[in-house]
């Protein structure tokens, strides 16, 4: 039997991804174990969005494959249109992105249940209460009948997140969901994902925040160049990093100049 | 020339205000038809079936590429003769401007149909919601909202096409006033009065087009 | 359905079809020449800071886009010649009364593009050191030019469409010819079908022309 806590929680291996002759993701090949928090790091074009959006089945594949929890669930096929994407796996997995993309014509609660209802056929009345337990945690308890544009970015990208957790995820993933955020706003958002990292939540992170990456990550991941240059833990990545390129990049974010 | 003399408005009120109530009956029957059609229309332009979308698109082309009078001409002499019936005046008028206001209609709902970012269709799969609620819950209920000033213009251009019909004969506001300026001799009052009738109604409708395209647009500003 | 078509009739009597055409191309390029000139200037008018130049500004653009085309027509026609005592020629009154139509839709359309260039462009301009005259000049104006040539376009082939009406008021365009032709012939579907299609053989490709230059914006944009 496999050992459920060092099996494998997703696995990657080849993926490539060209968007017409750019490639962008030129084979990919990673594990991820439960519980593990994954922050991806690199410059802009080196792949780490993609990979998240492949992850999350947004995008056709070139080659290669994942699974997820021991399931198969994306399938390079003969054409990139031909990706097989296994819907029922895609369900366990949440993302949220860096510009909300909340539904602006309903309500905050409107938000957080249409999918528990539609996807699970949850009862009205059961999703509104967990909707309004998880508002309440992420101090959104007086938003619930408030459409997105009377909210702030801060406020609206928590609605996102608790919006993605109504579904239970197995794995989170987060792309740069600080990016679009005034500076202020910055710090309740990555406070309700720290929240989820003590409970153990898994996640990929893309983003560009040094001091949030080291806070989060149980594992980093330097993306460039379509390729995963360097991976290990934070204290090795951002502190002492192995691989020349990564020394550069990190240098440059940290404006260390010698 | 003779002086004005705007009293003679005054001893045809009658007759403006049936001709009025013409123009607005047929007004309001061509929105709720051209609406309803436009809407499957609009859809149509944007299906995968190759069929459906070369059809619905020469039909909006064509009624927008030609002047609404010839369609009316067209529909008014031509349609009883191919059908072999005689249609009335007001069936051949509600015909000719409910296909107008389809064609002009499902381009709005087609615009704002296409509107909708690529953010809201990727966050729909990141919920795992099923095509269907994708469509009914999250794509059609954001484009109607996005669609309703750009209606409301269409309702206007079509209550000012209405005074086509008076054309071929039908007894709307523009037929009954340049009756009554032919038979007054009394043009510069009669007609005025008629524009100003028109433009009564429809001025304060593109006010209010300006006003909630603000408010749908802030609430949709995401 | 036992009609049988003979469109022979109609082929036949191309020539008076193609001096309609002729006539309502002549219509279309005078009124676009009012229409581009004039509405700008009105626009500029609409714009300005005293009320004297603003209010009577607005109130043409208003009135003339709150009325239908066919009562300014017909109005022009019996009117204008009382009020004033002058009565030209029947295509150029049909020139001014469809270059004035023209004139308030581009007034709204370079008045809504001027106003969307975006107050950073205006501030970059300050901050680099130019005056009121070279921001307008240098800024404001060729930003605000291509946007609104979509707009101008679809309004120049609108008041091509429109020419049609001043058939009613016995000018002897493409419109009015086809009617007389489907009388003399007695053949309305094969006259009013080809005529139809004159007027889509026009606008069509100016319609593909609008729906190509947006569409290079929008990914310019990007």
């Amino acid at each position: 039997m496999i050992d459920r806590a060092t099996a494998p929680l997703v696995s990657v291996s080849g993926l490539q991804k060209a968007y017409g002759a750019l490639q962008v993701l030129q084979g990919i090949d990673l594990t991820m174990k439960p519980g593990e928090r994954l922050v991806v790091i690199g410059p802009s074009g080196g792949g780490k969005s993609t990979l998240l959006r492949v992850m999350m089945g947004l995008e056709n594949i070139n080659g290669g494959s994942i699974t997820f929890a021991g399931k198969p669930y994306i399938h390079a096929g003969a054409t990139p249109a031909k990706t097989a994407i296994d819907v029922q796996v895609r369900r366990s997995i949440g993302m949220v992105f860096q510009h909300y993309t909340l539904f602006p014509h309903l309500n905050v609660l409107q938000n957080l249940i249409l999918a528990p209802c539609k996807v699970r056929g949850e009862k009205k009345s059961a999703a509104t209460e967990r909707a309004n337990t998880l508002l309440i945690r992420f101090g959104l308890g007086q938003k619930a009948t408030a459409f997105p544009s009377q909210l702030s970015g801060g406020q609206k990208q928590r609605v996102a997140i608790a919006r993605a957790l109504m579904l239970d995820p197995k794995l989170m993933l987060f792309d740069e969901v600080t990016s679009a955020l005034d500076p202020e706003l910055v710090g309740e958002v990555e406070q309700v994902i720290l929240q989820l990292a003590r409970q153990n939540m898994p996640m990929m992170i893309v983003t560009h925040d040094m001091w949030f990456a080291k806070n989060i990550a149980s594992r980093v991941l330097f993306c460039a160049g379509g390729f995963i240059v360097e991976d290990g833990p934070p204290e090795q990545v951002l502190g002492a990093p192995k691989e020349e390129r990564t020394k550069d990049f990190i240098d440059r974010v940290f404006h260390i100049r010698q | 020339m003779a002086p004005l003399d705007f009293s003679v408005l005054l001893r045809f009120q009658d007759a403006l205000l049936t001709g009025l109530l013409t123009t607005l009956e047929l007004t309001l029957i061509c929105i709720v038809l051209g609406c309803a059609i436009g809407f499957f229309v609009g859809l149509a332009r944007t299906s995968d079936n190759r069929i459906l979308r070369g059809v619905s698109g020469f039909y909006v082309e064509f009624f927008r590429g030609t002047p609404v009078l010839i369609q009316l001409f067209w529909i008014f002499f031509c349609l009883p003769l191919l059908l072999g019936t005689e249609l009335s005046n007001f069936t051949s008028a509600v015909i000719a401007l409910t296909l107008y206001m389809g064609a002009i209609t499902s381009e709005t709902f087609r615009a704002s149909l296409r509107s909708i970012g690529r953010e809201q269709y990727d966050a729909c799969v990141a919920l795992g919601l099923p095509r269907w609620t994708q469509t009914t819950s999250v794509v059609l209920p954001q484009a109607v909202l996005r669609a309703i000033p750009t209606l409301l213009s269409n309702c206007i251009s079509l209550f000012k096409e209405s005074a086509l019909v008076s054309a071929v004969g039908m007894t709307d506001l523009m037929f009954i006033g340049s009756n009554i300026s032919n038979n007054t001799a009394r043009p510069v009052e009669v007609l005025t009065a008629v524009a100003l009738i028109y433009f009564v109604i429809a001025f304060p409708l593109t006010r209010a087009v300006t006003f909630i395209e603000q408010r749908i647009l802030t609430k949709l500003a995401v | 359905m036992n009609y049988s078509f003979d469109f022979q009739s109609v082929t036949r009597n191309f020539g008076p079809l193609l001096d309609g055409l002729v006539v309502t191309l002549q219509l279309t390029a005078a009124a676009n020449l009012i229409g581009l000139t004039l509405g700008f200037v009105v626009a500029l008018m609409v714009m300005s800071r005293w009320g004297v130049v603003r209010w009577p500004a607005t109130m043409f653009v208003e009135f003339f886009r709150c009325t239908p085309a066919l009562v300014q027509i017909v109005w022009f026609f019996y009117c204008v010649p009382m009020l004033f005592n002058v009565f030209l020629g029947s295509v150029t009154m049909g020139i001014v009364a469809l270059g004035l139509n023209l004139t308030a839709f581009n007034a709204e359309a370079y008045r809504a593009s001027i106003q969307a260039v975006p107050r950073e462009q205006l501030d970059a301009g300050i901050a680099l050191g130019l005056n009121p005259l070279q921001r307008i000049l240098y800024i404001v104006l060729p930003n605000a030019f291509r946007a609104s040539v979509p707009v101008l376009l679809t309004n120049g082939i609108g008041i091509f469409q429109q020419s049609a009406l001043v058939a009613i008021v016995a000018v002897q365009d493409l419109m009015y010819q086809g009617k007389t032709l489907a009388t003399q012939t007695y053949r309305p579907i094969e006259t009013f079908t080809i005529v139809a299609l004159i007027y889509f053989a026009v606008s069509f490709p100016v319609g593909q022309l609008v729906g190509y230059l947006e569409r290079r914006r929008a990914t310019l944009a990007e």
